[in-house]
């Protein structure tokens, strides 16, 4: 009996030393970006208000402060980043290869992209739509007014071949000419080549401003479709896609609780809310449960703010695109944002 | 080992045999080694391969084609618009870029200060300019030149000009234009069956007959004779105005006109210089011989320096076909629909299968530079000195 009883006292120790021992799945791009001391991030070439290099050349912009606040979410420091400029054909390749750890920059998701490139999408950051920028002497208010027009895009963009579709489906002729940088369709359609410019509506905000004249010029507002965007990471490594999520999560968690970059530490030291105490690192062990410090979100947040301040900064009304929130809202204020509970 | 035996090993044909193979299976086991350790790492980085995309639907429009194609053909057809579109511009540049190459060259030689001078500055010029600004260059000097399509040029209500492009009539089904090719095929038969009688005649009698203005007409004249009668019986899509543009009728889009003449006056700068080289390898004293039995200078370059020449020319010239070819991927930049940009642009960012089309790519070009490659050495073996 006695026997009996320590030969199970035994195999239970072993369970647990073993379950001990494996808590964390194995992580090779959380180990590779700590080994390496910062966080390689591919972004766009250069879109105002998303991902570009201001005047001293740092990088800004809404997708830029995702990476930054991932970087300050695994190293506890949001200037950890190098970040990679890709074009529209050099992104994927640059995922697949382990260049980056991640894409950051205006990338829709599509069911094709998700199932035969091996990439996996972890969440949205912008809802964006595809629309068009024409000239105001054109007299254009919405798409449907388009027929016979010719319209530059960027090719291999999700918009090619949407707005091809889209007005075949109307039984409008429309002329596509497809450029290889979304630059030098911008500079055609400013030459005049074209009538249109075709781009989501926060991308033809920021490009706007490459435009010789930015006011003789209107975005429509009809969307033709729904480009939602988000950070983009290869297939495999759940662990470091599980950072990734909740990164993005804990940024509008944050905005939803009214965490700010400026009262955060405010919030650790007295809010009595569960979920802002767990998101802060005071309650539980959210951080080590993912292989990072405790205080990972608060880092992101103090360091790079929560989503709506991110927002206003780079794209909002404390930008120089002053787009209103949109569907870029919580979904307490009208919006699409909503995110799960951190438990 | 048996003397036969080792007399078998020794023999250097057997060596030559077993090294060549050694060779060729070195390089097939590498190449076989790459392709099998990149799809197996494709797969298990979940990426798509394979050739099966070549046969899904394209979704992918085409401003400019020279065959037929619609947004609902599969991704095969959309690579034969490109293939077409990027031999269009190669073949077209090839022989543009020879003409002014060769008028460029010559020139350069002229006793002619300014001619001279003018030829040395455009080949300088041309030659220290990276192709890609020049293809820019062009491109918006083309866009910028003409009107917007509300103040287009027009011409009789059928041609129209604006910075979309000419807009010319085109049939409305069909391509009723085939006869002419073959009209074209049999002009140049009749010009070769009068050349080849001119030639004995005037070995015979020792009479000229002007061959080139009677060869001019028939390679020019039984084609146009052939249009105009297809011309008159087709119905025709005329472009009409619309909203934005004119519609129907078939489209020389801006981006053809900008590459091609990007092509053509970048190669004829190098071109010139081929020319040049040939025409100064030809000895003093060939053109002083033809001076005294009383040919004309004109004669002189016809008849005994550019034969000549040729022979010096034909192999550098192929370098600089090639270059065209090559070069013809340029139009990408700005929007021309060649293979590059149809291709490995749309294409490849529809489907994300880079190896595999960046492969296809690479072996059109390869397939297409060794056609340009075989014609020349064709063409050089049959001009080359023939010693007895």
């Amino acid at each position: 009996m006695f026997r009996r009883l320590a030969a199970s006292a035994a195999l239970m120790l072993c369970f647990a030393g073993a379950a001990s021992a494996q808590q964390l799945t194995p992580s090779p791009t959380l180990d590779a970006i700590k080994a390496r001391g910062h966080l390689e991030c591919g972004v766009h070439l250069g879109l105002p208000g998303f991902s570009f290099a201001d005047d001293k050349g740092v990088w800004q912009g809404i997708d830029v402060d995702f990476c930054k606040a991932l970087a300050a979410a695994i190293l506890g420091d949001a200037t950890k980043v190098k970040y990679t400029p890709t074009s529209v054909q050099q992104r994927w390749p640059i995922l697949q290869s382990g260049q980056v750890d991640l894409l950051s920059r205006n990338t829709t998701i599509t069911f094709s992209r998700n199932a035969s490139l091996g990439v996996n999408f972890l969440g949205i950051n912008f809802y964006e739509g595809q629309t068009f920028i024409v000239r105001k002497k054109a007299n254009i208010s919405k798409p449907d007014e388009m027929d016979g027009a010719t319209v530059c895009v960027a090719a291999g963009s999700t918009e090619e071949k949407q707005a091809t579709d889209w007005f075949a489906e109307r039984g409008k002729k429309v002329t596509i000419v497809n450029f290889q940088r979304n630059d030098d369709a911008i500079a055609a359609y400013d030459a005049e080549r074209c009538d249109a410019y075709t781009a989501g509506f926060g991308a033809l905000a920021g490009q706007r401003s490459k435009l010789k004249a930015p006011d003789d010029h209107v975005i429509l507002t009809q969307l033709i479709s729904n480009d939602p965007q988000g950070p983009t990471v290869r297939y495999g490594d759940e662990r470091y896609q599980a950072v990734v999520r909740w990164v993005l999560n804990g940024m509008i968690a944050a905005e939803h609780f009214g965490i700010t970059s400026k009262n955060v530490d405010e919030m650790r030291r007295s809010s009595t809310n569960g979920e802002v105490r767990r998101i802060l690192g005071v309650e539980g062990n959210f951080g080590q449960m993912l292989g990072l410090s405790n205080d990972w979100l608060y880092n992101a947040i103090k360091q790079v703010g929560n989503y709506g301040e991110s927002y206003e900064r780079t794209v909002g009304m404390d930008s120089p695109l002053k787009l209103p929130r949109g569907p870029n809202q919580l979904w307490t204020k009208g919006g699409l944002l909503f995110t799960s509970p951190f438990q | 080992m048996t003397a036969a035996l080792r007399r078998w090993f020794y023999d250097a044909r057997v060596r030559a045999w077993i090294s060549q193979a050694a060779v060729a299976g070195a390089m097939f086991g590498t190449i076989w080694y790459f392709v099998a350790n990149a799809s197996e790492n494709m797969v298990k980085a979940g990426i798509a391969s394979g050739f099966d995309f070549l046969w899904r639907t394209s979704g992918i429009d085409v401003p400019f084609k020279i065959v037929d194609y619609t947004p609902q053909n599969n991704i095969v057809d959309l690579l034969w618009v490109g293939v077409a579109n990027t031999l269009l511009v190669s073949l077209l540049g090839m022989a543009l870029a020879t003409i002014l190459g060769f008028l460029i060259g010559i020139a350069r030689l002229s006793k002619n200060f300014l001619l001279r001078g003018l030829a040395t500055g455009f080949v300088e010029f041309v030659r220290n300019i990276p192709l890609l600004l020049f293809v820019f260059f062009w491109y918006f000097g083309v866009i910028r030149a003409l009107p917007p399509p509300r103040d287009s040029f027009g011409a009789f209500d059928t041609f129209f000009l604006n910075n979309r492009g000419l807009y010319v009539p085109a049939p409305t089904e069909g391509h009723p234009f085939a006869a002419v090719s073959v009209a074209f095929a049999i002009g140049v038969a009749l010009f070769l069956v009068l050349r080849a009688w001119a030639v004995k005649r005037q070995a015979a009698t020792g009479k000229i007959f002007p061959i080139w203005a009677a060869g001019t007409a028939l390679i020019v004249g039984v084609p146009l004779a052939a249009a105009i009668v297809v011309a008159l019986t087709t119905s025709w899509s005329v472009p009409v105005r619309g909203g934005f543009n004119f519609r129907g009728g078939f489209v020389l889009v801006p981006e053809f006109v900008a590459l091609l003449a990007a092509l053509v006056t970048y190669t004829a700068g190098f071109v010139a210089e081929v020319v040049r080289g040939g025409i100064l390898a030809v000895g003093k004293g060939q053109k002083e011989a033809a001076a005294s039995l009383g040919l004309t200078p004109g004669q002189t370059l016809r008849l005994i320096v550019v034969p000549q020449a040729l022979r010096v020319m034909v192999p550098p010239m192929t370098s600089q076909y090639l270059n065209l070819l090559k070069n013809s991927s340029f139009g990408a930049a700005i929007a021309y629909p060649e293979i590059v940009s149809v291709f490995m642009g749309s294409a490849l960012n529809a489907t994300g299968q880079a190896i595999e089309i960046i492969a296809i790519t690479l072996a059109i070009y390869l397939v297409a530079g060794l056609a340009v490659s075989m014609f020349m050495n064709w063409y050089n073996a049959r001009i080359a000195l023939v010693t007895r």
